[in-house]
């Protein structure tokens, strides 16, 4: 634990709440918005982030905690500055950086084909196109309705208000060691206590499935395809079919005012 | 390792992506920032799933990730072929070029503090050339096929 004295969780979560809800308002377009308030908001933000991190739990190991410290704050810092900058392009940017950071946290957990995934078929497709409309669409300049928002203070209040409740549900997620028990795990381990009553070779297949369930393994991305293909056929092919209809459908609303924007449609099929 | 700590600081993680995606898509007004929002939102929840699914030792929402990134991709596609038309008739990527859409009995948004357009010019880098540039020969530039 941290041996500087902490208020208390509920004092720390409201404050960061509000710390956040501030900085969100100071941050976001407002018309005539001074450089000095954006500073202020930023530096309000950075310390909603401290109060968030003091929020969360130690991991143990240090290198993996401070590997996933780096990501997220990456991921955290690039999303707040996707939804603040005032150029769009901009905003494109760092939300490419934003995609960074996530694909790290899911590298961090585990997940190791989605994490390469997210950055092949977000950053490396879907992302480009978002640039490629961008500079077909954007006018010269900075538009005027780039430098305003709707309803800068109720929104950062909603979503800090959000973001402060979803905070202290996932709090008290330890509280309850009934709510989350590992299925696999515990049906394993439930066999193996229980061996000497239920059949040896029970036991045996429940660790074995436990084994093969882990998404650490080695052939983990094997495994995923072959539960992709297997338990979830069914759902593959509906998004292939999803995929050719969306893809037809917006040819078909492009080109039948012989718009000269057709040519997205490679990349389209490239990011599917 | 701890696992459980693991899980709520990737949960903690996914919301606050999730929340500003949503503050996003509620204030900014160019379509296009307000689709980056939304991609946000679904980063957000990707996060989520894949903590829980690891938290559980199965695939479950590994896969439903895989789907979550299909329909982003569709969504994408379908949802820039709007915006492009809606450029192509007004001009702007404005949502509230849009408003005449409300229903009726809602009042019309008035920007009052609209900013003035930005006269000042965006300051680039300049680099500072280096090297001597070389003298041009005009016949060679009168040869030259491709720019």
């Amino acid at each position: 634990m941290i041996a500087v004295a902490l208020p208390s969780p509920g004092v720390l979560l409201a404050g960061a709440v509000t710390a956040a809800a501030v900085s969100l308002w100071l941050l976001l377009p407002r018309g005539r918005d001074s450089r000095p308030a954006r500073w202020l908001g930023g530096l309000l933000g950075a310390a909603a982030l401290a109060g968030f991190v003091l929020t969360g739990r130690r991991l143990g190991g240090l290198g993996e905690e401070a590997v996933f410290l780096i990501v997220s704050l990456v991921a955290v810092i690039s999303g707040a500055a996707t939804i603040v900058s005032r150029s769009p392009v901009y905003s494109a940017i760092w939300f490419a950086l934003a995609l960074a950071g996530v694909s790290g946290v899911l590298l961090v957990l585990g997940a190791q084909f989605l994490g390469v995934a997210t950055i092949v078929v977000y950053a490396g497709a879907i992302l480009v196109m978002f640039l490629f409309v961008l500079m077909l669409a954007q006018p010269a300049g900075l538009a005027p309705y780039d430098r305003v928002s709707n309803e800068p203070l109720l929104s950062a209040i909603a979503g800090a208000t959000l973001l402060g409740l979803l905070t202290l549900s996932i709090g008290r997620l330890s509280a309850d060691p009934s709510c989350c028990q590992m299925p696999s795990k515990a049906a394993a381990m439930a066999a193996g206590t229980a061996g000497t009553s239920v059949d040896a070779a029970h036991a045996g297949d429940a660790i074995d499935a436990a084994i093969a369930t882990d998404p650490l393994a080695a052939d983990q991305v094997a495994r995923l395809g072959g539960e992709l293909f297997g338990r979830h056929l069914l759902a593959v092919e509906a998004a292939g079919v999803l995929l050719l209809v969306a893809l037809v459908g917006s040819i078909a609303v492009v080109s039948r005012h012989g718009d000269p924007s057709g040519e997205l449609a490679p990349a389209r099929r490239a990011a599917s | 390792m701890n696992q459980l700590a693991l899980l709520q600081n990737a949960l903690v993680v996914g919301a606050i992506l999730f929340s500003l995606g949503l503050v996003g898509i509620l204030t900014r007004r160019n379509l296009i920032v307000m689709f980056l929002s939304a991609e946000l939102m679904l980063q957000g929840i990707s996060v989520s799933l894949v903590a829980w699914s690891r938290y559980h030792g199965d695939f479950g929402g590994q896969v439903l990730v895989i789907f979550v990134l299909t329909v982003a991709a569709c969504e994408a596609a379908v949802a820039l072929v709007f915006v492009l038309q809606a450029f192509a008739r007004t001009g702007r990527l404005d949502s509230a070029a849009w408003q005449s859409l409300r229903e009726s009995n809602l009042p019309r948004r008035v920007d009052h503090e609209l900013p003035a357009i930005d006269t000042v010019p965006p300051s680039f880098p300049r680099l500072t050339p280096a090297g001597v540039l070389p003298a041009a020969d005009e016949n060679d530039l009168l040869q030259r096929e491709h720019v």
